[in-house]
């Protein structure tokens, strides 16, 4: 569980980047926070894992206010991956890095345990652990950073842009495996993503900001058949949805291409019955 | 921190002073800081100092800077006062000998350090650079070297900033650590530092290499910058301040 209860939040000097911000995940929920560049996603991250104290209001993990304990205390609870995996790689083989992550914070479990973890990991991600993690390209430390998170098992995952960068196969392979979590072990997830046709297949539920505000949260895909708000937030709704609301008339809740068909072939039947 | 670099816009006497004054300036104060051996001179550079970043406007920023120093000058001290022995003792193993030394050397550190500062902040970087090579004909690649090198400075900062929290997040306990503990957790850090600031090197010089770097000549820049009547009274009062040293 995770809660943020009027939050706002502004870096020094700065005008605030994220204001009154209020809403609360129930343990095992998979939400995606959408908006524009600058909307004020990455600071509402930065905030829910402690990183940044807000100027007013509660952070709430587990009931408990966060600023009671520290960042590094709670990492074997809260996994973040950040948006630039290059800050967090500091270890010159891929097996070292994995292993970096799992002795900070699993250290008591027994070097031999974390070992066979490292390697089980090594092996979901096809890498063979020698690789020098800084000559990879940027898509592969993305992976290299997402592996060294998700070896940890923590009970809240907090995801800044996981799919940026890399490829459709990659970025399929990763979500279903943080899917995978999601579902079998009932981790929260929250991840920022730009890529609304990854939220609409794996996140149930979107918190839209503008401006340093939450302008809505709701169910996902329902919440992407506001045109009025999607605009406001200057985001684009998932293709099929898109044209769904624009063809309208019964089309509107089909989501996927095989419901998109449905629809199509539904409507024809009821054309043609009239000729026959 | 990171905005201690960062340039302060304006359109005060300083900031149009020619940037080769400004530097003249700069050294004409350290030098005079490291002849003179009176403490009341020392005082009255730092009078200057103060007295230049309000001209420039920047008074916020001069104030900044010279508390900052303050914690370096407050340890040095404390060392000076506590090591020197010569001197008649004032209290307890403190000489008199001691508080003047001290003295001294905190006021020449911050009297040295400030103006440095205070230049970087109402100078743009880049005409720094164009007039390094236009006035003082310094090779075109050097100048840009110097420039980029203190460019970088806050970004390597903020990096610096960055990662130690990424490793926070990952269970590393620098929110807890403090002083030489957290230094030494540090350390192992410098690794990805260093390599980001490296690609990164090679990332600048191969987009300057690509936008025609190695076409630009001296004549190249089109802003020009001449000296004016300011410029002159700035290095009458330079020499002055250099003489004033030397005879008092
Ligand atoms: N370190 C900082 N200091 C000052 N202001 C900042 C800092 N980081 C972000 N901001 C400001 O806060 C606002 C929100 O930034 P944030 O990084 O949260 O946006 P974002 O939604 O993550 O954008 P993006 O999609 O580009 O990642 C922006 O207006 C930005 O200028
Ligand atoms: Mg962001």
């Amino acid at each position: 569980m995770i809660e943020m209860k009027h939050v706002s939040f502004a870096y020094k000097d700065h005008q605030p980047s994220v204001r009154d911000l209020s809403f609360r995940l129930e343990k095992g929920e998979f939400a995606a926070i959408l908006g524009a560049n600058g909307a004020g996603k990455t600071t509402t991250v930065r905030l829910l894992d402690g990183l940044l104290k807000p100027t007013s209001g509660q952070v709430l993990i587990d009931d408990a206010d966060a600023a009671t304990s520290q960042v590094s205390e709670r990492a074997r609870k809260v996994g973040f991956l950040f948006q630039n995996p290059d800050r967090q790689i500091c270890r010159n083989s891929v097996r070292e890095e994995i292993l970096f992550g799992l002795r900070t914070v699993c250290g008591g479990e027994g070097e031999e345990a974390l070992q066979a973890r490292t390697e089980e990991v090594l092996k979901e991600f096809s890498f063979t652990g020698e690789e020098e993690p800084f000559s990879l390209s940027r898509g592969q430390r993305q992976l290299v950073a997402l592996a060294s998170i998700l070896a940890v098992e923590p009970e809240i995952l907090i995801l800044d842009e996981p799919t940026t960068g890399l490829d459709y196969r990659e970025c399929c392979h990763i979500m279903n495996r943080i899917r995978r979590m999601n579902e079998e072990k009932q981790v929260t997830v929250i991840m920022v993503c730009h890529d609304m046709e990854v939220v609409l297949d794996y996140a149930h539920r979107a918190l839209i900001m503008a401006g340093g505000q939450l302008l809505a949260d709701g169910p996902v895909p329902g919440i992407f058949r506001d045109a009025e708000l999607l605009e406001k937030a200057s985001v684009l709704p998932p293709q099929m949805i898109g044209l769904g609301m624009r063809l309208g008339d019964g089309f509107e809740n089909a989501c996927t291409p095989e419901a998109m068909a449905e629809a199509v072939m539904a409507r024809r039947k009821k054309r043609s019955v009239p000729h026959e | 921190m990171n905005n201690l670099f960062q340039y302060v816009p304006g359109n005060s006497l300083i900031h149009r002073l020619n940037p080769i004054t400004k530097i003249f300036l700069t050294i004409i104060i350290c030098a005079a800081a490291f002849i003179t051996d009176r403490l009341l001179f020392l005082v009255g550079l730092l009078a200057v100092d103060m007295l230049i970043g309000i001209i420039a406007g920047v008074a916020d920023r001069t104030w900044n800077i010279f508390r900052g120093l303050l914690k370096i000058a407050v340890f040095l001290f404390l060392l000076q006062v506590l090591l020197t022995r010569k001197g008649t003792p004032v209290f307890w193993i403190i000489t008199d000998q001691g508080l003047l030394t001290a003295g001294k050397v905190v006021l020449r550190l911050v009297v040295v350090c400030m103006p440095l500062a205070l230049v970087l902040a109402v100078t743009r970087i880049s005409d720094l650079t164009n007039a390094l090579v236009q006035v003082l004909h310094v090779p075109y690649p050097y100048a840009f070297t110097l420039s980029t090198a203190i460019r970088f400075i806050p970004q390597f900062l903020e990096e610096m900033a960055e990662i130690m929290e990424a490793q926070t997040a990952r269970g590393v306990a620098f929110d807890k650590a403090k002083g030489l503990k957290k230094l030494s957790m540090m350390l192992p850090l410098c690794a990805p530092l260093l390599i980001s600031s490296v690609r990164r090197t090679d990332q600048t010089a191969a987009a300057a290499e690509v936008r025609g770097f190695h076409l630009r000549t001296r004549t190249s820049g089109y802003k020009r910058y001449p000296f004016s009547y300011v410029d002159l009274g700035t290095v009458v009062f330079c020499l002055l301040l250099l003489a004033g040293a030397i005879v008092l």
